[in-house]
């Protein structure tokens, strides 16, 4: 799988939505305005909880579902009122949906067949894709006697073999148990790779997300919450929903209050220093709180879960849940109140009421840590 | 014995439940069909006293008489075309219901009515509708005089009962196909789409192979079940007029036995009429049965 097959190899199209938007009466609005441009050869993953509009932004840009408002450009082109046909798209399906009554080839040189290329080329193209995805001894098999993994390859099989500009992914591993899952993953990040489509990838899976993407699109009730890389994601989370939903445990959220110097927690701990007044809520991701004697912050631990790599307590402070990951061979005793401090610089400062963050609220965290403690 | 005996323990409570059912089919099916072979070898009294063994002699009678002959061709012009076409336009219809087009949900309702209405009372109707002077063919009459008249012609007599016949078929087939369609998961047109198949493509290409399951089925009831079930159409429509055009085999035995009081014939014609049958669903099973299932 390794010896690059510049034989399919599409010209990657950039996909445009200008105020796309989608509902389906006056009162239900699935996708409120949307605008975002991909770049050509990016691999973006549209990552959201079900019911985001996910889907339905995907098959807008297919071509299946039409668009309420705005304009989808691909390679370009305006698209929105085109069949999926004209548009340069192809689509992996999470049920396959390969056509149970015809053979591997088949299904795979079917959109050829449709088109009218010549049987010759059809069983060339064949060939070649079935080589690249490891399906060559399967080629005279109907579906219902392939695996599930193989038959994913046979899906990814037929929307490559036209060499479309644009690859559109619909949850297409959530139907594969967990190992089939990593390795199609990894085989999809090297195809991705070798093809260069630009690739749209729907998932609710932020593993998915975090491994595959260039650059990932986080969706919220059809709202874009952040659309950045992984690393920004995860680093930089732009909302209170972002940060729960990416990093497993997600990140820690607390209720906090400022009175103009300090954060304190409903209980009046002080949590950080902060000059701001009003609500807030602070978020720390559960491997940066670091445990020590010296620890301002007092908690109870009331649960702790070992994964063997590390280990996950789950502590109660101020009536609001707090998770800490201790890596492995760090002596914790359950018994005792847990001392805590915050790292200022792993602090993340969210508005109280729209969850969005507050940029560069920790900037001078740095020295702050030590002067927490003077309030206690 | 494994987990049958479980669900069973007594011996002889399985064959005591389904004994009334055994009985009734004994009784109605059984016994008539094999007096009618055992006939059909026997010279028979029409009005009792007696019968005499004759051997093959109501076969050779049968099969050298040039009526049954046509009543058979006719039979097998009329199982071809009207059970081609009471599958084939309720086919039509659960697509076109499949489809999210105007009214199809109001549609998938209406359509299944008729399957309440017996056949004679169809008979009743389609012989007023088709009536050359008051019915829907009456004004093509006053434009073209003589064209439409099923009481003297054989052949309007005969489209008439086809009509009758597709028009009773639609519910049950309708239902069929229509469910066999609703279970082809959406994604499957929407790769077809992807594929760039358009809807008419979509059709021949994805709808018809994955419903052969469904289309066999109807096929299947549809050629045994036309022979037979014409009966209560002719007997109300025709009588098997005009001239004998509509007297099918089934109408002819009916004719035979009951009018004639030929009953050793009109035996030998319902074995004949049942060999025939049973071949043909044989057939049907041997050549297209196999290859029609997929795993979805």
């Amino acid at each position: 799988m390794t010896s690059i097959d510049l034989s399919i190899r599409a010209a990657a199209a950039e996909i445009q939505l200008i105020g796309v938007t989608k509902s389906y009466d006056a009162r239900t609005t699935i996708i409120p305005p949307i605008d975002v441009s991909l770049r050509p050869g990016e691999f973006t993953v549209v990552l959201g909880p079900s019911g985001c509009g996910k889907s339905t932004l995907l098959q807008m840009i297919a071509g299946l579902e039409r668009v309420s408002g705005g304009k989808i450009v691909i390679g370009g082109r305006e698209v929105q009122d085109l069949e999926p046909k004209h548009r340069g798209c192809a689509m992996v399906f999470q049920n396959y949906a390969l056509y149970p009554h015809m053979t591997v080839a088949e299904n795979m040189a079917y959109s050829l067949k449709v088109a009218g290329v010549s049987k010759a080329e059809r069983t060339e193209r064949v060939a070649t894709v079935a080589k690249m995805l490891g399906l060559a001894d399967f080629l005279t098999r109907k579906p219902g006697q392939l695996s599930g993994g193989q038959r994913q390859r046979v899906a990814i099989g037929r929307a490559i073999i036209r060499e479309p500009g644009v690859l559109l992914f619909d949850e297409p591993l959530s139907n594969l148990d967990a190992q089939l899952r990593h390795d199609m993953r990894v085989e999809l990040a090297e195809l991705h790779r070798r093809i260069g489509a630009t690739s749209v990838f729907v998932t609710h899976d932020q593993v998915e997300a975090m491994t595959l993407a260039d650059r990932i699109l986080i969706l919220n009730k059809g709202h874009i919450e952040q659309f950045d890389t992984p690393k920004a994601i995860y680093h930089n989370p732009a909302s209170v929903f972002v940060a729960k939903f990416i990093g497993s445990p997600p990140m820690n959220i607390l209720d906090v209050t400022g009175d103009g110097h300090v954060l304190r927690l409903a209980d009046g701990q002080v949590v950080a220093n902060y000059a701001g007044e009003g609500s807030f809520r602070l978020g720390i991701r559960p491997e940066d709180i670091s445990v020590n004697a010296g620890g301002s912050i007092k908690t109870e631990i009331r649960y702790r879960e070992d994964l063997g790599s590390h280990e996950i307590l789950e502590t109660k402070i101020a009536e609001q849940t707090l998770r800490i990951a201790m890596p492995f061979g760090v002596e914790i005793d359950t018994t005792q109140t847990l001392s805590l401090s915050f790292p200022q610089a792993r602090l993340h400062l969210f508005d109280g009421e729209n969850g969005r963050a507050i940029p560069g609220a920790f900037g001078d965290a740095r020295s702050a840590s030590a002067s927490v403690k003077e309030y206690q | 014995m494994s987990s049958e005996s479980s669900l069973f323990g007594h011996r002889w409570l399985p064959l005591l439940l389904v004994a009334p059912l055994m009985l009734l089919i004994v009784l109605f099916f059984y016994v008539p069909v094999f007096q009618a072979f055992y006939w059909s070898f026997f010279l028979e009294q029409p009005f009792g006293g007696g019968s005499e063994f004759v051997g093959l002699q109501n076969f050779r009678r049968v099969l050298t008489d040039p009526e049954f002959w046509a009543a058979t061709g006719r039979t097998v012009v009329f199982m071809l075309t009207a059970s081609s076409l009471a599958v084939i336009v309720p086919l039509m219809l659960a697509i076109a219901a499949d489809r999210k087009i105007g009214l199809s949900y109001a549609a998938r309702n209406i359509l299944v009515w008729p399957k309440g209405i017996a056949g004679a009372s169809i008979g009743v109707v389609f012989a007023f509708i088709f009536n050359p002077f008051v019915g829907l063919m009456a004004p093509l009459n006053t434009l073209f005089p003589g064209l439409w008249n099923p009481g003297i012609d054989g052949t309007d007599a005969f489209v008439t009962l086809v009509a009758a016949h597709v028009w009773s078929g639609i519910p049950f087939n309708f239902v069929i196909l229509l469910a066999g369609l609703r279970s082809i998961p959406p994604t499957m047109y929407q790769a077809a789409a992807m594929d760039g198949a358009g809807p008419w493509r979509r059709i021949f290409d994805v709808q018809l192979p994955l419903i052969m399951p469904q289309l066999f089925l109807t096929f299947v009831l549809e050629f045994t079940e036309s022979i037979t079930s014409v009966f209560a159409l002719i007997d109300t429509i025709t009588g098997g007029g005009p001239g004998g055009s509509t007297s099918l085999l089934v109408y002819k035995i009916y004719v035979d036995g009951f009018r004639g009081f030929d009953l050793s014939g009109a035996s030998t014609q319902t074995a004949i009429l049942m060999v025939f049958v049973l071949l043909l669903a044989a057939c049907q099973f041997v050549f297209l049965g196999r290859r029609l299932n997929y795993e979805r």
